[in-house]
């Protein structure tokens, strides 16, 4: 414990003691391995609308934070909002994960440059010509093959108007990070617990190819984390799917984002959850 | 039909290959049975525990979730505790030579003395056999085995995954809750949880 509270002492020190603010700046960014700013969409927050707001992840190289569901390890990226009155921020647009894996054991998360969107409704009364502040405190755990947990507080003064236009600093990122949300997909689904695995079959007539195809879920205690084994037969993709060691109780539905090509588009899925095994494919 | 066939095929061997590499450890099933030895090269194996309720604990002294649960002292009173009440506390390293929190017995016996540790033993697992397995995932990991070598709770320390130790008021103990229910006869309530914390480091 002594030596952990003397790291951030030494950094600060470090920190005194470097030329310039960029400096400073660029040994905090190395030392936490993963740069962490917040971001408007938008020039301006207009009365009763939603903007978008982005925290913007830019990792060292080999280091990565998390999605959602984390997958074996790790920790999802969390935010707790400060807001004016009237104020409401919403949950992460969660982009599409990638998955790491170090031996056996999976993870999902993001590596490089990343923007989480954060839709906030802006109080319907905040009054044009004013300034509102936006603070979100964010933690997250950034890992190699070690883990280090971070947090910084962000701030952000944003003018209220009646009407805002693009902030052309931040639009690519924004524009990116909808690229990589999950498209709702025009697929029929369906997926059923089979002994110890769970199978997924998709049908429809844009099917991915099965070559390079990943697919996750954002519920926990479902499916293990390990990549499913797929093969495609027509307009259908079979997904199979260890069960999660800690699979709970059947879920009503299994909520899959599915991952495919380069770039990586990202779709999702609900499929209608059978608990019962298909007769077809008991052994 | 073929083709449906192969798939299935293809699933079946797959995940016996998968079962070579982690084994599950199953609720209600005899805990694997296995032998290391501890950080002072005395060896400890499961079945030298029969009649007595068994705790293991997946530790990587350098991994920011071990640190929570360490500084802030959960997991030494957890461990005073149990040990007080008769049972075994294991905690296991399974870390691989040279990677982070990776101890020798040594390096094990300084880690215990400056954190004030209160387990039975601290194990010695480099190779990662006992860690596969128990399929132990995370540091931390536990399990809770019965007086009968019955596996009773595998899963996270606690309820609420994080690294801050603000957290712990909040949060249920699921070692201390399995090992009051047990010592009372009573079924566990919460047999399984989800672990969180670093993954183990592994080798190879």
């Amino acid at each position: 414990m002594d030596a952990m509270r003397l790291i951030p002492a030494i950094m600060i020190v470090l920190l005194a003691c470097s030329p310039s603010a960029q400096a400073k700046r660029a040994a905090a960014r190395d030392e936490n391995h993963v740069a962490v700013s917040l971001i408007s969409e938008q020039t301006a927050l207009v009365p009763g609308k939603t903007a978008w707001l982005g925290i913007v992840l830019k990792h060292q190289p080999h280091w990565h934070t998390y999605w959602v569901n984390p997958g074996d390890s790790g920790l999802p990226t969390k935010l707790h909002w400060q807001l004016p009155p009237g104020f409401k921020a919403g949950d992460i647009a969660w982009p599409a994960p990638q998955r790491f894996s170090a031996g056996e054991v999976y993870n999902f998360g993001y590596a490089g440059q990343v923007l989480l969107p954060v839709p906030v409704e802006v109080a319907a009364d905040a009054k044009p010509g004013s300034m509102a502040r936006l603070i979100v405190e964010a933690k997250w755990l950034v890992c190699r093959e070690e883990c280090i947990p971070g947090k910084a507080t962000l701030k952000l003064s944003l003018p209220v108007a009646s009407a805002a236009s693009p902030d052309r600093r931040s639009s690519k990122l924004f524009a990116g990070a909808r690229a990589a949300q999950p498209q709702s997909a025009a697929w029929s689904a369906d997926a059923r617990l089979n002994g110890d695995r769970i199978d997924a079959v998709l049908h429809g007539t844009d099917l991915p190819p099965a070559a390079g195809l990943d697919a996750f879920t954002a519920q926990m205690r479902v499916l293990a984390c390990a990549p499913p084994q797929v093969s495609q037969d027509g307009d259908t993709l079979h997904l199979s799917f260890a069960k999660s060691e800690y699979f709970a109780a059947p879920p009503a539905t299994l909520e899959l984002v599915v991952v495919s090509g380069t770039p990586a588009q990202a779709r999702s899925i609900t499929a209608p959850f059978a608990a019962t095994p298909a007769i077809s494919s008991k052994p | 039909m073929i083709s449906r066939l192969v798939t299935f095929t293809t699933a079946a061997l797959l995940s016996c290959v998968s079962a070579a590499v982690f084994a599950s450890a199953t609720i209600g099933a005899a805990a694997p049975a296995f032998s290391l030895t501890d950080s002072n090269g005395k060896p400890h194996a499961l079945a030298d525990y029969k009649g007595k309720v068994v705790v293991l604990e997946w530790n990587n002294p350098d991994c920011p979730f071990v640190r929570k649960h360490y500084g802030s002292g959960n997991m030494q009173k957890q461990q005073a505790e149990a040990t007080a009440a008769g049972a075994v506390w294991l905690t296991i390293n399974s870390g691989a030579s040279g990677k982070q929190g990776d101890l020798d017995g040594a390096g094990a016996n300084a880690y215990i003395a400056k954190v004030g540790a209160k387990q039975t033993a601290y194990l010695l697992d480099a190779d990662g056999k006992v860690g596969h397995l128990f399929g132990a995932k995370t540091t931390p990991h536990m399990f809770v085995i019965d007086k009968d070598g019955v596996l009773r709770y595998m899963g996270g320390i606690d309820s609420i995954a994080s690294t801050d130790a603000d957290d712990l008021a909040k949060a249920t103990q699921y070692v201390p809750q399995a090992l009051a229910e047990l010592a009372t006869g009573k079924a566990v309530s919460v047999p399984t949880a989800q672990p969180y914390g670093c993954s183990v480091k592994y080798g190879g």
